[in-house]
């Protein structure tokens, strides 16, 4: 559905995505991620035609980015990364809007109206102004209007900045729904646990595309899994000393706080005793050690420090 | 196939709903240009009545006091005091209690009545050029009506040798609101219609709305007119507001045809929305908007001849008056409201105005479609 070939946009100096290549099958959940300024939202902003290139090439949906934006206009939807809406109007006519701008009239427009506050529950709002919708029924609206055209793709970025969780879940439920419509998505976000939700993630670095692919397959690569290494999870009390205490013990290469938790990349043969021992010493007599499996966050920490992929 | 205005219809509407839903933007689009109207046209007149004037009479003769008589009669100046020294005449003008101060010398009547000339010494606050001047043709005028008055008795004629009689046409009391008040209504018209659409595309711009528009298929025209439309219709009905107090506060005459009037607003209006949306396409925020609009209206509150006049200006501020819309539309009003002008003594001014008006529409879709290419 998406394919991008080497794409790439400068500011002046600055290089904001630097050959990017990828593709997204139809249907699929695409999860764009990255740290703040690594150049989402400019590939985002090239796929959507709002930006042109500066090398490379990509196609939307078959049609090249560059040369048939009104071909692809018809059939993407976009979310921009502030939910815009106009404030001053209510949500039935922030829909009205946005549908009559796709060409919607009449009867048409109506019944495609109905069916998206069905879909995003948005029915006791109706005559509220945007301004005053609280920020997930504001979410809600905006991918309503971006679904007034049905679109076959739909680009969000960052949809769930600054929601609360509950906001956050619902609306990821919202986005399979669509997708078992067969509508291909395709969003940005820093957050790992979406990530871990998408079918397929990519993630961006400093302008360059670090990796692409399924979440499972990114946990069997062998940078994440060099040989000779086991990742375990150590649950204990005092965990931010507890890690002062094992981070430099030969045999451990990683060590990071995950909640109540670390997560600890360790040397096959390291003894989990040595551990224990260390952690005694710093008075912390119990520990819960369990091995686990490789986190995204663990593939892409170990992609940024490593980004060639090379094994240690 | 993408119809050309694709998108007019949508855009037109939420404009609309928008324009009245926010009553800040129609407050100011109608109250600030009222206001300056009211004001410039009780304001601003530069009929120059009454200043102030010192008298240092050292004759003290009844011909010496009928010539102050004389003074005051010409209803330029108003006696406010007397004085016994030119050091306090020129005192009173210094710390700004008198325009004028005049000084009769002691031997006024003697040489009057010998035939010699008589001196009367006229001291004129010239740090303020229109009253200096207009003091000093009246002071001219009133000594050059007196010595040919003398001479012609000496000589027994009964008539001036000549005699003009002015006539003043379209504006027969002089009044200066006439002349004011359709400069006032360009100037007025303009801050209010430029500001509006660049702001409100801007507005979109620093929303991210702009964004959710330009992934639509409307096209540039379709937006750019569906913004320009709704503010079409409210500054045009602002004009008949702005025509109504001018013809009913200001007692100024209508004399020419209301349609040719209407056009030369439509027109004007049109050329402005389309200068504001030429803005919006190149400020990012609303600071940039405000302070491009302001260096882009300022030269025609001196160069569209509001207040000077265009023919006494340099070649080069004659040429940059010849790019101002606000020149056109000022002459027009001048020439239908005061005149009676009709469209076809005036129809290049007209064809002008739609000239520019266009080319400024042509220059935002052009400018539009290379910001986000």
């Amino acid at each position: 559905m998406i394919h991008c070939e080497k794409l790439t946009k400068r500011f002046g100096h600055f290089t904001a995505v630097d050959h990017v290549s990828f593709s997204v099958g139809k249907g699929s959940i695409f999860g764009f991620l990255g740290p703040n300024g690594s150049g989402k939202s400019t590939v985002i902003r090239m796929l959507c035609g709002l930006l042109e290139p500066s090398e490379g090439r990509a196609t939307v949906a078959g049609f090249d980015v560059a040369r048939e934006t009104d071909q692809i206009k018809s059939l993407i939807g976009y979310m921009s990364q502030k939910f815009s809406l106009y404030d001053e109007l209510t949500v039935h006519e922030n829909l009205t809007f946005y549908s009559r701008l796709y060409g919607l009239r009449g009867a048409a427009l109506a019944q495609r109206r109905e069916e998206l506050i069905a879909m995003t529950h948005l029915k006791p709002y109706l005559n509220r102004r945007a301004a005053l919708l609280s920020g997930g029924w504001r979410q809600r609206l905006a991918m309503a209007c971006s679904l007034v055209h049905q679109p076959q793709v739909l680009f969000l970025d960052e949809p769930t900045a600054g929601i609360d969780p509950v906001a956050r879940r619902e609306l990821w439920d919202l986005l399979f729904e669509f997708s078992s419509h067969g509508i291909t998505l395709f969003v940005t976000t820093h957050y790992m646990d979406e990530a871990e939700r998408c079918s397929h993630v990519g993630y961006i670095y400093l302008s360059k595309l670090v990796v692409c692919g399924e979440p499972d397959d990114l946990k069997q690569l062998p940078v994440v899994n060099p040989p000779g290494t086991r990742r375990i999870d150590v649950t204990c009390d005092h965990v931010t000393v507890g890690l002062q205490a094992v981070r430099r013990l030969p045999g451990v290469r990683t060590a990071t706080v995950f909640g109540q938790s670390m997560h600890l990349l360790i040397e096959e043969g390291m003894s989990e005793d040595v551990l224990r021992e260390a952690l005694a010493r710093h008075n912390i007599p119990h520990a819960d050690i369990r091995p686990i499996a490789p986190s995204l966050e663990d593939v892409f920490v170990a992609l940024t420090n490593n980004p060639n992929g090379e094994t240690q | 196939m993408k119809p050309p205005f694709r998108g007019f219809t949508a855009v037109l509407l939420k404009e609309f709903t928008v324009v009245f839903r926010d009553p800040t933007t129609l407050f100011f689009m109608f109250f600030p240009p009222l206001i300056q109207i009211v004001a410039f046209g009780f304001a601003l007149d530069n009929d120059v009545k009454h200043m102030a004037t010192v008298v240092l009479n050292e004759d003290r003769t009844t011909e010496s006091r009928q010539l102050v008589e004389k003074f005051v009669n010409t209803q330029t100046f108003r006696v406010v005091g007397e004085v016994q020294s030119v050091d306090e005449l020129s005192a009173a003008i210094r710390e700004g209690k008198a325009y004028v101060g005049l000084q009769i010398p002691p031997d006024f009547t003697r040489n009057l009545n010998a035939g010699r000339g008589a001196h009367v010494q006229v001291l004129i606050d010239g740090s303020s050029s229109t009253i200096a001047l207009q003091a000093l043709q009246t002071a001219m005028g009133l000594a050059l009506r007196e010595s040919l008055l003398t001479t012609m008795r000496e000589a027994r004629r009964t008539e001036m040798p000549v005699e003009v009689r002015p006539q003043m046409l379209y504006n027969p009391t002089m009044e200066s609101a006439h002349f004011f008040v359709p400069g006032v209504m360009g100037i007025a018209l303009q801050i209010a219609t430029v500001f509006a659409t660049a702001l409100s595309v801007v507005r979109e711009r620093e929303r991210g709305t702009l964004e959710n528009l330009l992934v639509a298929p409307l096209s540039r025209s379709g937006f750019m007119l569906g913004k320009l439309t709704p503010y079409l219709c409210i500054s045009t009905t602002m004009a008949a507001g702005i025509f109504v107090v001018a013809r009913w506060i200001f007692g100024i005459p209508i004399r020419g045809d209301l349609g040719a009037l209407f056009l030369a607003v439509f027109l004007y209006v049109f050329t402005l929305l389309s200068l504001g949306l030429l803005i919006s396409t190149r400020a990012q925020n609303h600071m940039q908007a405000l302070q491009m609009t302001m260096a882009l209206l300022l030269p025609a509150v001196f160069f569209s001849g509001f207040i000077f006049p265009i023919e006494t200006m340099p070649a080069f501020f004659q040429w940059i008056s010849t790019l101002i819309p606000a020149t056109y539309f000022i002459e027009l009003m001048r020439a239908i409201m005061l005149r009676g002008a009709s469209f076809q003594d005036f129809w290049m001014h007209f064809v002008i105005l739609g000239g520019m008006g266009l080319v400024l529409f042509a220059l935002c879709a052009l400018r539009f479609k290379q910001r986000i290419a």
